[in-house]
């Protein structure tokens, strides 16, 4: 970096910066910092929306720890956090080796393609599925009866197929897009790497290890963390394709929070399992960020 | 990070590398002709699981509400009809909702995007006390689930009487984290900073750097920027879901919801909603399909 404001040159040039970050941090304060301190404040609160909050300290979160459903959600939510991470992410990084295959053609209709669906609203997705996806006149079973003579698989409506389906929306959705940062690390691991490998006389799966997945370290950490913080808040698919059913088999933490705060009005209980859910994730991400050496200023 | 463009011949060895141009850097394979088909079969396979619920929705929109789950289905909808359109435009509010999802995407993309490139150019081209910090405090906002902000946000916006969609589905939005990154991590890379020297020199103010010299050249990460705000916006759903009550008012995605969740299941609507909802998103997309495919992988490679 060259010298920009080490020369003495004014005042403006000094506050300048500070100027152009100034609404960022405005809008920041105002519509995340507030409402953080304000989620905090109801959290400890019994409020259904009218009057005064009620003080009633830790309770909510005590009986957070009591609640079969909210454990369930915490368990739902993992289990798409593993999804996403161990499913989703390995699948893109697969077909980000596929579109890298040296003089592909087409490659760009299969990346554009790919994509598509991160471009389409979750709701369209969601009701395009229910309907494919639908026990007695679904796409989906239609084409088993016709193949094998049995589809009545009840996709949306079995705890462990409701799970799998809403699982494989999200690869469908998420996996175009992340193959974009997986395509884009790989192409900028340097040629020469491989060709020393091959002299070295590696195998398909030691070049892999050896020379690409250290190549897209940085990448792959920015895939694995945005895909935590992305799943880990997850509320329009499961909401929308399953309705957090059968029973609460697909519920997630984001979707507790909404029911509890706009189906029940209990607001102070939402807060409290909304700020849970923060601790969490915020937690896991910068440590995830730290170990991983992401998001520092050059 | 143009497009890969593949060069002809294998680099011999003892060529010199040639230098920056990343432009070929693939694994070679050994050209085994059987490897190519199947991959050629793999990816063309998942692109049929990718376009084949698209093209039953499109097909299925022009199709009797009788014929929509016809088996076999019928590509070409015979016979087809624009009945469904004509009954969601004329029995519903739709395009309320399409001018409220539309107008209210298009305000909160054009204010981020200038939030984000100033404050963007700011981390990538000054020097200034705290900068680490409230760089590293805008770089975590990233890990804050939505879920936490969601019920006392809506309380606040409620209380202060701002829940009105002009107001509640844009401002909240304008100023993402990713933006701000997205914008530093280009202008580092590809703004010298001899041009903002000789603008200096020039007698420019610091703003008409920004505005005049900088902002012409962010082309690229700004129609990326654009687009992925535009989506973010457009797409959003559990937020208006809380906010807004009044059905003329929804948006888009709200006004499919009720759609969907009505007594008859009324996918012969739900179905033209639908595609008639992923126009102005499929069109924004593949005209600015480049810069947002290259303005985000450019982005996490160098980040």
């Amino acid at each position: 970096m060259t010298s920009l404001s080490t020369r003495p040159d004014g005042k403006r040039r000094q506050l300048a910066p500070y100027a152009f970050i100034a609404p960022f941090y405005v809008l920041y304060g105002l519509f995340m910092i507030v409402p953080i301190g304000a989620g905090v404040y109801l959290s400890m609160t019994e409020w259904v929306g009218l009057g005064t909050p009620e003080f009633v300290g830790l309770d909510n979160f005590a009986n957070l720890a009591r609640d079969t459903s909210f454990h369930k959600a915490l368990g739902n939510s993992m289990i798409f956090v593993l999804i996403s991470v161990l499913i989703v992410v390995p699948a893109s990084l697969l077909i980000a080796q596929a579109l890298n295959t040296r003089g592909l053609r087409a490659r760009d209709l299969f990346r554009v393609t790919f994509f598509i669906p991160m471009v389409l609203s979750p709701i369209v997705i969601a009701l395009v599925y229910s309907l494919l996806l639908d026990r007695d006149y679904g796409l989906v079973n239609s084409v088993l009866r016709a193949l094998f003579g049995a589809g009545t698989t009840d996709w949306l409506g079995d705890p462990t197929l409701a799970k799998v389906s809403v699982g494989f929306v999200l690869l469908w959705r998420w996996v175009g897009y992340l193959t974009i940062f997986f395509l884009a690390a790989l192409q900028a691991v340097p040629r020469e790497r491989y060709e020393a490998a091959e002299l070295d006389g590696a195998g398909p799966w030691r070049t892999f290890t050896a020379v690409t997945l250290p190549g897209i370290r940085p990448v792959t950490a920015f895939v694995v963390v945005t895909s935590f913080i992305g799943s880990a808040q997850l509320f329009d698919e499961p909401f929308l394709i399953t309705g957090g059913g059968p029973g609460e088999e697909t519920l997630t933490v984001a979707m507790f929070v909404y029911r509890a705060a706009f189906d029940r009005q209990q607001f102070g209980y939402a807060a409290a399992a909304g700020l849970v859910l923060f601790v969490i994730v915020f937690g896991i991400s910068q440590i995830l960020n730290r170990l991983l050496s992401i998001g520092r200023t050059s | 990070m143009s497009a890969a463009t593949p060069t002809p011949a294998a680099a011999r060895p003892g060529e010199a590398p040639r230098t920056p141009a990343p432009v070929e850097n693939r694994p070679r394979r050994r050209g085994s002709r059987t490897g190519r088909v199947a991959l050629y079969v793999t990816l063309t396979a998942l692109l049929l699981v990718f376009v084949a619920p698209m093209v039953w929705a499109v097909s299925g929109s022009f199709k009797p509400r009788g014929d929509i789950f016809e088996y076999p289905p019928n590509l070409i909808p015979s016979p087809g009809t624009f009945e469904n359109f004509r009954n969601l435009l004329s029995g519903q509010p739709f395009w309320n909702w399409f001018a409220i999802s539309v107008v209210t995407a298009l305000l909160a993309t054009a204010i981020a995007v200038f939030v984000c490139a100033l404050a963007g150019f700011a981390f990538a081209k000054y020097r200034f006390a705290g900068k680490r910090l409230l760089f590293s405090v805008m770089f975590s906002s990233l890990s804050v689930p939505f879920a936490v902000i969601l019920v006392p946000l809506f309380v606040l916006i409620v209380k202060s009487g701002l829940s009105n969609p002009w107001f509640a589905l844009i401002v909240p939005w304008v100023a993402p984290a990713f933006g701000i990154f997205m914008m530093q991590q280009y202008i580092i890379q590809s703004i010298p900073d001899e041009i903002l020297e000789a603008a200096r020199i020039d007698g420019a103010s610091e703003f008409g750097i920004f505005w005049r010299v900088v902002l012409p050249l962010l082309r690229p990460p700004l129609g990326a920027l654009a687009v992925w705000q535009f989506l973010q916006s457009y797409n959003s759903f559990l937020w208006p879901l809380v906010l807004i009550s009044d059905t003329d008012r929804y948006t888009i995605p709200l006004g499919l919801n009720i759609l969907f969740k009505a007594e008859n299941r009324s996918f012969d609507l739900v179905l033209p909603g639908a595609v008639l909802a992923s126009v102005p998103t499929i069109l924004v997309f593949l005209l600015l399909r480049k810069q947002l495919l290259e303005g985000l992988s450019a982005g996490a490679v160098k980040g």
